[in-house]
């Protein structure tokens, strides 16, 4: 006999189960197009990478969990879930292509295989809703925020797959199925119905049938109304995902004279990407669980932001729609105003400081922490920078603090308004030629870029000044650009300056471009992200290396010997601009690990995970009125550890972390210093 | 209400002075900038605008060509229209011819108050703005920090010496803006865009039916002799020892290096 289980027990009442799934099959349509809909309402995006490429992501990150994973208890409670789904997907294909197409295919080893395969990941799937009613009801975790939609989705799953075991144990109850074995859930929960006439089985069984059948169709009709969507809404958006959205800003076409608003000041002005990115966030609450501006109590979480745009999608698009419907039937002005009436509020609702407070923005520091981590791979950062954007360049409406930063670089070409003539001061006895000096006939391999901060903050001179000490150690033959240098501008876009931003590009592009510049080291890992990254926009294509990578190639080739030894305990403090920008994380540890005597301690929070310091996204010029000090916060992770130094490879990092061990009163044992200065210190 | 602000475009406050092979002060690599005082008084201008929710914003400035680009910057800002006497060459004037010029061309201006920054970052004399107001006749309240204006006449702040004086007088009057008076704004996209479009009258000192003799160098009764830099501050002197110990050096180094006490 081949293996197989009967099938098609209740088909005379297939006509009302056909009849059901048609009107199921209507709601979900429809649900899953009103979704859509409310996406198109977006301005255009590129997002498209190509097929196989989008199906790769959902293949690495949909089905292979890759980050969902890096948490144990969610990740793991997350996969059997999912694994449940999915074999449950191809048995119901299996049999309905047995039963509706007559392809035989439902039977044999293929049968028992997968009747075992079902057991086992339904079984797991239990396990997983169960692990998500105790994490959700009994564990609590801050990150997560509960409402009757999860409940009832958990609920419906759970009654879903309870009612298909108790099914399958009463089908082998009644039919003695002789390869029951395969079935090892049914199988043992089969003699609960050992002894009961199968008579009366029968009819239970029917019951169940219909309630199983009722379960699952009542899943697929509220899917597209439940958090439940992101299974398709986090699946697209993972087909369209870029790695790193925060990485490069879209620019402004300032060209283009019929543009009137700059940045984000309605809903409907987001792009469909990130309108669909309101909808693939299923509230799991990863990324608040590591945003600095959350956990020093800002008002700003990033999962809160995506789902109060989600909200005021919510509540406007419907109005929105509308409307266009209503223009589209050439409808006169008064009546595609009348698809808006009542509805004068919802429209009227200010994105900027209403739906989104203002300070919920300017709390940002654009470590891309939340990015980094979400397992949906929403965009946070540009969102936020785009509604800064309107703040700034339409409202003109933003932190006083910021305005002299602006003034300076506008006229100084640095946030803090130094005199732009003294930019090369700091090169005084270092012999370093400048690029002007150096045009007449020199090998220049590559320019130094030591940024505002290398050329004007005193104390980051003095890692401008190690760096220049190694590279000249090392033979490298380069020149900076002195006072031709301007501010990268990344602090300016990060703002929401967007025009000024485009207008420091365009002079450093045409200054590089002018003297051939192929290859820039710079100490700044906001200038080395914005000049790799975002000056390609703008006709600027360089080779750009921060000198971590730089140093750590000059000693691996052996152009830098370390000759003495360190006796220190050090722990390195992650840039955010560096590692999660950049993936950065190995080459800094490796400078530190190649100095005998040395120590290298991690924080709990390090490499991708790694806590920012502060000053990201503008908000080193910026004062920090609201919740803790996060670079205190930081800087307490780090003593944590009672390290000699704290090792750091971007300025602002250094500056924040320094004054963190000043405030701490600890400056006089634990310092702070930049890799270069401690390398400087011991190579030969 | 008609609103004339006199602005002068200045230096960058940051701008490192270097003198010529002339001895005279070098414009090469200078960032140029709408005088910080003078902004005061273009903001405050465009907040009773805002207040009364009608009027207008003529900023009118005298100097080179170069000027308009902080004209512009006035623009962007929201004002609603530019002056510029352009002073074509004949720049080495002093405060008196300034005031004459500018005397000159409010006449081809409407105004029903004038404000304008109290002094220059570049050469701090603090006296354009109240000539203007002799030549014209007019009253003038110069420092303020506040002004409320009531019909015909306007209620100002001016600091003095450990206080403050308020004072009354009718309009048309001078205003001069000291710091503390109206926190500039950051112009906005819309007010850069406009502001390419917005009004700008130019004159030249022929136009306004200046002699040649009365500005400039020729007409200025300040005569430049020498220019020189300041001599660099030498670095500060830190007293160590106990406090007792170190002040009395302190003492005796006011006495005998400094020769202050
Ligand atoms: S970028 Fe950083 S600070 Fe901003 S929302 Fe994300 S995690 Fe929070
Ligand atoms: S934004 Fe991403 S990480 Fe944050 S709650 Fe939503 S899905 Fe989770």
């Amino acid at each position: 006999m081949v293996p197989s289980r009967p099938l098609g027990w209740y088909g005379d009442t297939y006509v009302i189960m056909w009849f059901l799934m048609l009107v199921v099959f209507a709601v979900f349509g429809k649900g899953v197009y009103d979704r859509y809909r409310l996406w198109r309402l977006g301005v255009d995006e590129q997002r498209f990478a190509g097929f196989g490429q989008g199906i790769k992501n959902v293949l690495i990150h949909g089905i292979g969990h890759k980050r969902i994973l890096r948490e144990g208890y969610p990740g793991l409670m997350h996969l059997f879930i999912l694994s449940g789904f999915l074999v449950f997907a191809l048995g119901t294909l299996a049999v309905a292509v047995q039963e509706d197409l007559h392809l035989e295919i439902y039977q044999g080893s293929f049968y028992l295989i997968l009747t075992f395969l079902l057991d086992i990941f339904g079984l797991a799937a239990i396990v997983g809703i169960l692990m998500a009613f105790v994490r959700r009801y009994v564990l609590k975790p801050d990150r997560l925020d509960t409402t009757p939609d999860d409940g009832v989705s958990l609920v419906l799953i759970l009654g879903i797959l309870v009612t298909g075991f108790i099914l399958e144990a009463q089908r082998i109850a009644i039919t003695a199925d002789p390869w029951a074995a395969w079935s090892p859930v049914g199988n043992a929960l089969a003699g609960l119905f050992a002894g009961a006439d199968n008579g009366s089985l029968k009819g239970i069984h029917q019951l169940f049938w219909w309630t199983h059948l009722l379960l699952t169709f009542g899943f697929i009709a509220y899917l597209p109304h439940s958090k439940m969507f992101h299974i398709l809404a986090m699946a697209l958006n993972q087909f369209f995902l870029k790695e790193k959205p925060a990485q490069a800003l879209a620019p402004i076409d300032f060209s283009n004279e019929e543009l009137e608003q700059f940045g984000v000041s309605k809903v409907e002005e987001f792009t469909w990407k990130q309108l669909l990115d309101t909808d693939a966030c299923v509230r799991c609450g990863r990324c608040q669980d590591n945003c600095p501006a959350y956990l020093s109590q800002k008002p700003l979480s990033p999962k809160a932001l995506i789902q109060d745009l989600k909200a005021h999608l919510g509540e406007k698009g419907p109005i929105l729609l509308a409307q266009q419907a209503a223009a589209r039937q050439r409808g006169t002005a008064s009546q595609v105003a009348a698809a808006g009436e009542g509805a004068g509020a919802v429209l009227e609702k200010a994105l900027t400081g209403e739906v989104i407070q203002e300070d919920t923005l300017w709390s940002c520091t654009t470590c891309r922490s939340c990015e980094e981590q979400c397992p949906a791979f929403i965009g946070h950062v540009p969102t936020v920078v785009d509604m800064r954007r309107n703040l700034v360049m339409m409202e003109s409406n933003f932190p006083q603090e910021a305005q002299l930063a602006f003034r300076g670089m506008e006229n100084n070409g640095n946030p803090w308004n130094v005199g732009w003539k003294s930019r090369a001061d700091w090169i005084e006895g270092l012999d370093v030629k400048t690029m002007a000096e150096a045009e007449e006939g020199e090998v220049v391999d590559f320019i130094y870029w030591p940024g505002c901060a290398g050329a004007f903050d005193n104390r980051y001179r003095k890692v401008a000044t190690s760096v220049v000490k190694l590279l000249q150690k090392a033979g490298s033959k380069f020149a900076i650009l002195g006072t031709e240098e301007k501010c990268c501008g990344d602090t300016a876009r990060r703002l929401g300056n967007e025009y000024l931003f485009a207008n420091l590009v365009q002079e450093n592009v045409e200054v590089m471009n002018g003297y051939n510049v192929q290859t820039i080291v710079t100490s700044c890992p906001h200038c080395l992200n914005t000049l790799k990254n975002e000056y390609p926009q703008f006709g600027g294509n360089y080779e750009v290396i921060h000198h971590s990578e730089f140093i750590s190639r000059l000693m691996a080739e052996g152009k830098l010997k370390v000759a003495k030894e360190l006796g220190a305990k050090i722990t390195y403090h992650d840039s955010c601009y560096l590692g999660r920008y950049n993936d950065i994380y190995e080459q800094p540890r490796k400078i530190l690990q190649n100095i005998p005597g040395v120590q290298l301690v991690e924080m709990e929070r390090h490499n991708y995970r790694g806590f920012c310091c502060g000053a990201g996204g503008g908000r080193m010029f910026l004062e920090e009125h609201l919740g803790e000090r996060i670079n205190l916060m930081r800087t307490e992770q780090a003593l944590a550890l009672e390290p000699d130094v704290i090792a750091t490879a971007c300025p602002f990092c250094l500056t924040m972390l320094e004054d963190g061990t000043k405030a701490k009163d600890v400056i006089d044992h634990v310092k702070t210093r930049d890799l270069a200065e401690i390398l400087v210190d011991v190579v030969q | 209400m008609k609103i004339l602000v006199l602005m002068k475009q200045t230096f960058d406050t940051e701008t490192k002075i270097s003198l010529d092979a002339n001895g005279k002060i070098d414009e090469a690599g200078v960032n140029f900038v709408v005088n910080p005082y003078c902004e005061f008084a273009v903001e405050e201008a465009l907040r009773i605008k805002e207040r009364l929710g009608a009027g207008e914003v003529t900023v009118l400035s005298v100097g080179p060509e170069r000027a308009e680009t902080s004209i512009r910057q006035c623009l962007a800002m929201g004002a609603d229209k530019g002056v510029l006497v352009n002073t074509g060459g004949l720049e080495g004037g002093d405060e008196f011819t300034t005031a004459q010029i500018v005397a000159k061309a409010i006449e081809k201006v409407e105004y029903d108050i004038i404000l304008a920054g109290f002094q220059a970052v570049d050469d701090g004399s603090a006296q354009v703005a109240p000539r203007v107001a002799e030549l014209l006749g007019i009253p003038q309240v110069t420092v303020i920090t506040k002004l409320e204006l009531e019909d015909g006449k306007a209620i100002a702040t001016r600091e003095i010496d450990d206080g403050v004086e308020i004072i009354e007088v009718a309009l048309p009057a001078i205003f001069t803006a000291q710091q503390g008076l109206a926190e500039p704004r950051y112009p906005s996209m819309k007010g850069i865009m406009q502001a390419k479009k917005k009004p700008m009258e130019r004159y030249s000192l022929a136009d306004l039916g200046l002699d040649a003799g009365l500005v400039g160098t020729d007409g200025a009764k300040v005569k430049i002799v020498e220019l020189s830099l300041p001599t660099p501050r030498k670095g500060g002197k830190i007293v160590e020892g106990e406090p007792a110990e170190a002040a009395q050096k302190v003492v005796q180094l006011l006495r005998s290096e400094a020769k202050v006490i």
